[in-house]
């Protein structure tokens, strides 16, 4: 027993646990509260009471059409970090940890978006598609061609993802590169010994080595995907074109402060959250099963 | 024991360098002022009365702050008041007018935290914070100040009454809406300014032959000015101002015609992505022949010669005059209950209204809004007007209805889903729906 007295403990952890409850676990149940009705303000104004109006916000989400774009769109963001953000992390990682000379400057380089804040990432983006002066408009006038509308219903969700997940490749490349680094030497040469060559050695023991460190990666990419905003909201506000690159962040934002929908916006709020919960422990689930088999 | 005194002493610290982040201070926010009396070095005049007043100190809030080109005449003019009535000291956090800004003073009203004086909206955007009974009518008032709001024309005061009919609010200027045309581009492909939607429709096509946007407008950010103009004109002053229960025919035809300019190619390739600056630097920097917005567009343009503001063209059938105007007063100043039943308080608040929207500072509003706007009261005009400024007072004076936008009758929410929606009804979505889901809200609120 480090310590033999708990007591003294308790008042380092209760100042934090009262701040969580006050600001965050508070608020929830009180959001939780105010799905149910109908909020004429973000508060109640003496004079105008709010109208209970039980399941109402729950059965709107079933004919949003919008809800179903932005939880849509959201899951097609799971999918595209899993694969995108920490597939091409993990390359770059496994690429960069092989060379000798020159490797800071790869971490740098890599992880150098993470310190670029997302509002500014989305103004450069944003001008880059801008049809009138746009950049890329100015590179195609440049070659003789028609000018394009990069945020045109066709192409906006694509435009917008690739800046969302450039920018956090570099977060997932610095957490495996540090995985990397802790995998012993002794054991790639004892592989290179035994003739396994290098592209056998990432799938044979970098892999099922990294393991506990992609599952980190894989569960931070897919719960992070249900939060992203600033971004796609940046580039595109209101989920511009036609609210097609809607995700429940930006959805839910453009509900609750440009609709003043506030009781509508608690209850996109609570999906999120229930999202988030579920789509983790279904990360879990899939890994766990996974390990048991391969005990096998 | 020294161990246990320290960890005692190490969560107090702790807890209290978490509070200390909640505290609420008055001088956070970098567009909040705060004017305190002993900012001012010298008290020059003091009136005989004041030397027998006990010193008192009243809590004003006001959008004018920040950016807005009010904001210095305001901080001016409390900075004069201060040194007229050297025993009042008003402490003023003001803001420039966001819903943050809104539900802010809303929640201050809901815990009692309310200022002394607020000046704020006087449509249906202060519904809720009317409703609390908080504010003191202007009747009320005149019958212990008979001079509180004399240089006022009552029928900006009638213009500034609350939804539910009765005057609170003292206003100082007003606004309106109109279509800002670069005229020198309609000179350079022969093209007369638009009167009507033939002549609108002849532009949208020559400038949309020439490479040159016909209309400047988001869709996805500020679609206002076109909604209420096309419902204005779509149903006449009368349906216009009127608050159905479901959609009428003639505001679903309103809606529908930003569908009609739309198919023109009148709207930029990118009206669904871009945002409201953009499109304004696309008409400021000649990319763009026409804009339709509101008279505070006017000061930032640089070429005020070349540029004009003339009445909406219209369209087919429609039912509004040519020459109706969207605009009116919508904001002036509150003296509250609270201030009002606090014997201290109570003259030094009517005191500080009185000097906010007097002739000489209505007058000051006036000009700093280049001078186009519509005052509460009677204003000396300026010389040396630029020929926008000289088209916006032709365009006003020769305005043949003149109505308040739709956001000052219905409520908020009902308003903002009309304005969220209207980028789908733009590529086909139904207006009548649109149109029916916003009414059903209002008719909630009701």
């Amino acid at each position: 027993m480090l310590y033999k007295k708990k007591w003294p403990l308790l008042i380092f952890v209760v100042p934090g646990l009262v701040f969580l409850f006050v600001f965050l676990y508070l608020p929830f149940v009180e959001n939780i509260k105010n799905s149910f009705f109908d909020m004429t303000g973000v508060v109640e104004m003496p004079g105008s009471p709010w109208k209970f109006i039980q399941f109402d916000n729950y059965k709107k989400l079933f004919s949003d059409e919008t809800i179903a774009i932005a939880i849509g769109n959201s899951f097609r963001m799971m999918g595209l970090t899993v694969v995108f953000e920490v597939g091409f992390a993990f390359i770059l990682a496994v690429l960069v940890n092989n060379i000798r000379k020159g490797q800071q400057i790869f971490r740098t380089v890599f992880f150098f978006p993470i310190v670029i804040s997302a509002t500014a990432i989305g103004l450069l983006f944003k001008l880059f598609y801008n049809y009138n002066g746009g950049m890329l408009n100015q590179i195609l006038k440049s070659l003789s061609l028609d000018p394009v509308n990069w945020l045109s219903p066709e192409l906006a969700f694509l435009m917008i993802c690739i800046p969302t997940l450039w920018s956090y490749v570099g977060f997932y490349f610095v957490i495996l590169l540090t995985g990397l680094t802790n995998i012993s030497d002794d054991i790639y040469e004892a592989a290179d010994i035994d003739g396994c060559s290098k592209f056998k050695q990432v799938f044979y023991l970098t892999i099922p080595m990294m393991r506990p460190v992609i599952v980190t990666c894989v569960t931070l990419a897919v719960t992070g995907a249900l939060k992203v905003f600033d971004l796609p909201w940046v580039i595109a506000a209101n989920g511009a074109p036609q609210g097609l690159t809607h995700f429940l962040g930006t959805y839910m934002y453009q509900v609750t402060f440009g609709m003043n929908n506030y009781d509508y916006g608690s209850t996109i709020a609570i999906v999120i959250v229930v999202m988030g919960v579920v789509v983790s422990r279904l990360v879990h689930i899939i890994f766990r099963d996974e390990k048991k088999e391969v005990g096998r | 024991m020294k161990k246990k005194a320290l960890s005692i002493l190490l969560a107090t610290v702790l807890t209290f360098t978490m509070l200390t982040g909640c505290g609420k201070t008055e001088e956070t926010a970098d567009d909040q002022t705060t004017t305190e009396a002993t900012d001012e070095a010298e008290v020059t005049e003091t009136e005989p009365e004041a030397e027998a007043q006990k010193d008192v100190t009243i809590k004003t809030v006001s959008m004018f702050g920040g950016t807005d080109p009010n904001a210095e005449v305001y901080q001016q003019i409390i900075a004069d008041f201060q040194t007229t009535y050297d025993y009042i000291t008003v402490e003023d956090n003001s803001q420039s007018s966001d819903e943050e800004w809104k539900a802010s003073v809303a929640a201050d009203f809901s815990v009692g935290n309310e200022p002394d004086v607020l000046q704020f909206f006087t449509d249906a955007t202060a519904n809720q914070i009317v409703a609390t009974d908080k504010f003191v009518s202007i009747e009320e008032i005149h019958a212990e100040y008979p001079e509180y709001a004399q240089d006022t024309m009552g029928t900006a005061l009638e213009a500034a009454k609350n939804t539910d009919g009765v005057q609170r609010a003292v206003p100082t200027t007003g606004y309106w809406e109109g279509l800002f045309c670069n005229k020198d581009l309609f000179d350079q492909y022969n093209l007369a300014l638009p009167t009507d939607f033939a002549s609108l429709k002849t532009a949208i096509e020559t400038f949309n032959e020439n490479g040159i946007v016909p209309i400047a407008v988001s869709l996805n950010n500020v679609p206002h000015y076109w909604v209420e103009f096309s419902l204005l004109y779509a149903a006449g002053p009368e349906g216009y101002e009127a608050v159905p229960e479901t959609a009428p025919a003639d505001w679903v035809r309103g809606l529908e015609f930003v569908k009609t300019l739309r198919d023109l190619g009148a709207f930029p390739v990118d009206t669904d992505t871009v945002d409201n600056e953009y499109v304004g630097s696309l008409f400021k920097s000649k990319q763009a022949a026409m804009q339709l917005d509101g008279s505070w567009f006017l000061g930032g343009i640089e070429d005020q010669e070349n540029t004009v503001v003339i009445a909406f063209p219209g369209m087919d059938d429609q039912k509004a005059e040519a020459g109706s105007i969207v605009g009116g007063i919508s904001s002036g100043f509150y003296i509250t209950r609270k201030a009002w039943e606090d014997p201290d308080k109570r003259d030094a608040a009517v005191k500080f209204v009185m000097a906010q929207t007097s002739q000489e500072a209505v007058q000051k509003y006036w000009e700093k809004g280049g001078a186009v706007g519509k005052a509460a009261v009677e204003v000396t005009p300026v010389e040396g007007m630029t020929n926008l400024a000289l088209s916006a007072l032709a365009y006003t004076n020769g305005a043949t209805a003149l109505c308040a936008p739709t956001d000052s009758r219905i409520d908020p929410e009902a308003y903002k889903t009309i304005i969220a929606g209207i980028v789908k009804v733009s590529t086909g979505g139904s207006a009548e729906d649109l149109l029916n889901e916003a009414l059903a809200i209002n008719n909630d609120r009701k």
